[in-house]
């Protein structure tokens, strides 16, 4: 038999006391693990996107050149991990993301050079068929297809492309489809020399071992220390999954801050209503306390039962509220963001992580408030209904 | 043995002060059914919390067995309450979301609850409410609950049991169930019992009469 003053006893037998409580809870829960979660899908989304940089790097001459000078390329062709440096025109095709639309690069490459690349990032061709040389085509993985709403044959960039440096003189159709996760688009490098006659040729390296790429690029030119590399920052500038990451982070650093200041005070408003909502319950309880006090049951027993009763209460909410995030964000990524571009990861440990401070707050709350009330308990004038 | 000498207790309310006691000094031999008398006002009740360590006296001293209960800390008073005594109020203050049984438990201490469901389920029978013990307290009758509560003070084995006008919302029936319980366990223990009604003391070993603060037994008043 479970003791009578067994917090499971309480919380089994009031539910129309508990449940409330712990309703308030699981919605508290879904609210900051759904801030934190959309907040980190920026991130997410930009790493999804530009994950390629993971297999090769761009070095991108100054704009007061047209290619990477040439002591600049001696100094990449120097590096030991080097695999291939591959040096070609790009052009850009416009992707949605909640950020608006954003450039994303295709790679106008030999043929060969192409199959490497490809067998690099493990990306097979799926339908269609790959590139001709010299003409108007390229071949994109299937997440970028997804993103624009397009199927085989249909014109990905042309004249009429709004923004920035996407788009094309000619309309650009897509005439294969990749099966890979990694965003990656692909045209002849004949054609993209004919057609984009300003734009700047690029270097794109690769490393042996993939793994050796974020070490190379530290070394050509570190994150955040630009002028410490052994590339020179006045005549080209390096494209890296680091630079790109600290990038996106710099430029949200405002909003996260918004929204740990908007997480932060959504947990002390919670906090305080649920320490608030412990006092109002107490003072339901008072009849109970004052009798078990009168009866000889220790103000430290008390105590621990009740806050047995919160920490079995919040851990249960916020396990419960944990599970209800996962799914309805997991209905949110697929039926709602992954339409806009943008990627929401349902299980975000971050996200889960903000949401800690919750059941952990409500407990303080509820004991710091009940401690002083029991403190302050006098049980005969409970007996008396004084 | 419970004593208590010289026992005065005021309230203070603004400038103006109330003496509910009056030095009141009086002892409780074993092993008996003790009584306290007096008319509403007259401060028995005040002296029943005073003498199981509820309530603190203005001055004077409450022993047990020569241990002062008005110097313990408020745990050890808990401890006390806990063990050696047992309680009986005016109303059952049953909890709504316990069994009956459950209700007489809660004062038991986790380790020992096996052997005191037992000795439950016995008291239970023994106060007339056998094969009620899993009944809520709103399936009881305002009799049933208080025998409920009479079984919750004597769980414990206590030494002591204080009741506070045990019968008063119980009709006459109920009442004498009630006392007799109570009567049964002064056979070889202590009990306490404050109430206004003389007939529910008939069995009483010790009567004592208080009036305005003042112990008046023999019609005496135990003036400081």
């Amino acid at each position: 038999m479970r003791h009578p003053l067994s917090p499971l006893t309480y919380l089994t037998r009031n539910p129309s006391k508990v449940l409330p409580m712990g309703f308030v809870i699981v919605l508290c829960v879904f609210l900051i693990a759904a801030v934190a979660s959309i907040a980190n899908s920026i991130d997410l989304t930009v790493r999804t996107i530009y994950r390629y940089t993971e297999f090769f790097t761009y070095v991108i001459p100054q704009r007061s050149t047209q290619s990477v000078p040439m002591d600049q390329r001696a100094v990449v062709e120097m590096q030991p991990e080097i695999d291939r440096i591959i040096e070609g025109g790009v052009f850009f095709v416009n992707i949605k993301t909640v950020v608006g639309r954003l450039p994303f690069v295709v790679i106008g490459s030999s043929p060969e050079e192409r199959d490497y690349l490809l067998k690099r990032i493990g990306a097979t061709l799926a339908e269609g068929r790959m590139p001709a040389d010299g003409k108007p085509e390229v071949v994109v993985s299937l997440p970028i297809l997804e993103n624009r709403g397009l199927k085989l044959g249909d014109v990905i960039a042309g004249p009429l492309d709004e923004g920035g440096i996407a788009g094309s003189p000619v309309p650009v159709k897509v005439v294969g489809v990749l099966k890979s996760d990694i965003w990656v688009a692909m045209s002849s490098r004949t054609f993209t020399d004919k057609t984009f006659l300003l734009t700047p040729k690029c270097l794109l390296l690769t490393t042996k071992v993939p793994s050796d790429l974020d070490v190379l690029n530290e070394r050509l030119m570190p994150v955040g220390r630009k002028g410490d590399g052994l590339l020179s920052p006045e005549k080209v500038n390096v494209l890296t999954r680091s630079s790109l990451l600290a990038e996106v982070r710099d430029s949200l650093s405002s909003m996260y801050m918004i929204m740990e200041v908007v997480s932060a005070t959504v947990i002390f408003v919670i906090a305080l209503m649920s320490g608030m909502l412990s006092n109002i319950y107490f003072t339901q309880r008072i009849p109970e306390f004052g009798v078990l006090a009168a009866l000889g049951v220790s103000r430290t027993r008390l105590m621990m039962k009740i806050v047995w009763e919160t920490v079995i209460l919040t851990v249960i909410s916020w396990a419960m509220g944990s599970v209800l995030s996962v799914f309805l964000l997991k209905y949110l990524a697929s039926n709602v963001f992954k339409q806009r571009g943008l990627f929401l990861d349902a299980m975000d440990p971050w996200a889960y992580q903000h949401t800690l401070p919750i059941p952990i707050a409500i407990t303080v709350f509820a004991m710091v408030t009940v401690w002083v009330r029991l403190k302050r308990l006098d049980a005969v004038s409970v007996i008396e209904r004084r | 043995m419970l004593t208590c000498s010289d026992i005065c207790l005021d309230y203070v309310e603004a400038t103006r002060v109330t003496h509910a006691l009056k030095g009141v000094t009086l002892e409780f031999p074993p092993n008996k059914l003790h009584g306290i008398m007096g008319p509403s006002g007259s401060g028995k009740s005040s002296l029943l919390y005073i003498l199981c360590g509820l309530k603190a006296p203005t001055s004077g001293n409450v022993l047990i067995d020569g241990k002062s209960i008005t110097q313990m800390t408020d745990a050890e008073r808990a401890s006390l309450r806990s063990k050696q005594f047992g309680f009986v109020f005016q109303q059952p203050f049953l909890l709504n979301y316990l069994t009956a049984l459950e209700n007489i438990l809660v004062g038991v201490s986790p380790s020992n609850l096996s052997t005191a469901v037992t000795k439950a389920e016995s008291l239970l029978e023994n106060l007339g409410l056998g094969g009620m013990g899993d009944k809520y307290p709103s399936m009881l009758s305002g009799g049933e609950r208080q025998r409920v509560a009479v079984a919750r003070a004597l769980i414990g084995n206590p030494d002591i049991v204080f009741a506070d006008e045990p019968t008063a919302a119980l009709d006459k029936e109920n009442g004498y169930k009630v006392m007799k319980a109570l009567a049964d366990w002064a056979v070889d223990h202590t009990v306490i019992v404050v109430t206004h009604d003389a007939d529910m003391l008939k069995g009483a070993d010790e009567i004592h009469h208080l009036m305005n603060g003042y112990l008046v037994d023999n019609a005496q008043p135990n003036v400081r």
